[in-house]
């Protein structure tokens, strides 16, 4: 199950609780794309999110580049330990680049 | 192109060598494909003999069955993985891995002892060994979770340490939801203890693994995973088992407690 919680702004953030997998994976794509419309940054907030997979980091890395096509940027911060492993794992930085990250990366 | 009709035209084609017999066998993919067999025997035989992992890239298209065929020395056997791209995504040009890069590192897995190719036999015996301590169904996404819980709290339980817990479950996951996305939407996931492993025993009845799925389904779908989710579990895993055909498609997950 995942939960979102949206504070608006003009980089509003959305706050993400709970797992990320095939079952939510949709959820989050959606309010992402929701929210992304007429804004120019968006930050992400993964303080509470308990488990990731490939399905959900995949989609993680293909909106981050998409939407960096259309001009947005959307930044990551707080990543959970869960998340941080599998990243690191999937070589999540490397993929999207570390101006895809609001925290700077581990052990700097 | 008149040596194109001569592949069997599978993505990836495991065969197994006896060098007692001199016979080759199917283990993965068309038993019926037309290959050349001798040829491929004595790849085998000289693989064997030196004791060394060898790659064959194919440039003619009636040389081997595949474009590429690797020959890994196993003690008493030598397996023969022909892996077969037809050129299509080897390589997207942006995250995703191509298919000849999925195709390379199931290759390099065998070739370390990481993952192992299971005949019909193999598979009775290995999923039936050690005790069962937790079996359930996987029907529906929303299963997913309740899969990871279930294992979580039965490793709990048994006092198995944070790390391997957790890339127990992740690889878990990862093949539930291949059984959603591949293998026909419904199946069984199983965990079983053995003396020195946990094993996660994963079963669909779908129409076996093609791995073109893995990268087609992958082009701007929400459920893509760019093809990662089988390079978490061989690299979380000890060992990792795979039995797969037009029945459907087992993959046991290994990790050493």
């Amino acid at each position: 199950m995942l939960h979102t919680r949206v504070e608006p702004g003009d980089k509003p953030i959305i706050y993400l609780k709970g797992d990320i997998d095939l079952d939510s994976a949709e959820t989050f794509r959606w309010v992402v794309g929701d929210i992304t419309r007429g804004v120019t940054e968006v930050i992400v907030d993964f303080a509470e999110v308990t488990f990731i997979d490939s399905s959900g980091t995949g989609l993680v890395v293909r909106m981050t580049l998409d939407l960096r096509s259309r001009g947005v940027k959307l930044r990551l911060r707080s990543i959970s330990p869960p998340v941080a492993d599998v990243f690191a794992m999937l070589k999540v930085r490397q993929l999207i680049g570390d101006e895809a990250f609001v925290d700077p990366p581990a052990g700097e | 192109m008149p040596g194109r009709s001569r592949k069997p035209h599978q993505t990836l084609l495991v065969l197994r060598y006896d060098p007692g017999s001199g016979k080759l066998r199917v283990v993965v993919g068309n038993r019926r494909a037309r290959l050349p067999r001798a040829k491929l025997a004595e790849l085998a035989a000289a693989a064997l003999s030196d004791n060394a992992f060898v790659c064959h890239t194919a440039t003619d298209d009636a040389d081997l069955p595949g474009d590429q065929v690797c020959l890994i020395p196993r003690g008493d056997h030598c397996e023969v993985l022909s892996t077969y791209t037809d050129g299509r995504h080897r390589h997207y040009g942006d995250h995703r891995r191509g298919l000849v890069e999925i195709l390379n590192d199931i290759a390099a897995a065998v070739a370390r002892g990481g993952l192992h190719f299971l005949d019909d036999v193999q598979l009775a015996q290995t999923t039936n060994a050690g005790e069962e301590i937790l079996a359930c169904s996987i029907d529906d996404s929303g299963s997913l979770a309740g899969a990871r819980e279930a294992v979580d709290m039965v490793l709990k339980r048994r006092r198995v340490q944070a790390q391997t817990r957790s890339r127990m479950i992740l690889c878990v996951s990862e093949a539930t939801t291949n059984i959603l996305l591949h293998g026909g939407g419904t199946g069984t996931m199983s965990l079983r203890l053995l003396d020195d492993r946990l094993r996660a025993i994963v079963a669909d009845r779908g129409p076996g693994l093609d791995f073109l799925d893995w990268t087609e389904a992958g082009a701007g779908h929400a459920r893509a995973s760019m093809g990662y989710g089988y390079k978490l579990i061989l690299d979380n895993l000890d060992e990792v088992y795979l039995h797969t055909g037009t029945e459907g498609t087992t993959l046991i997950l290994d990790h050493t407690i």
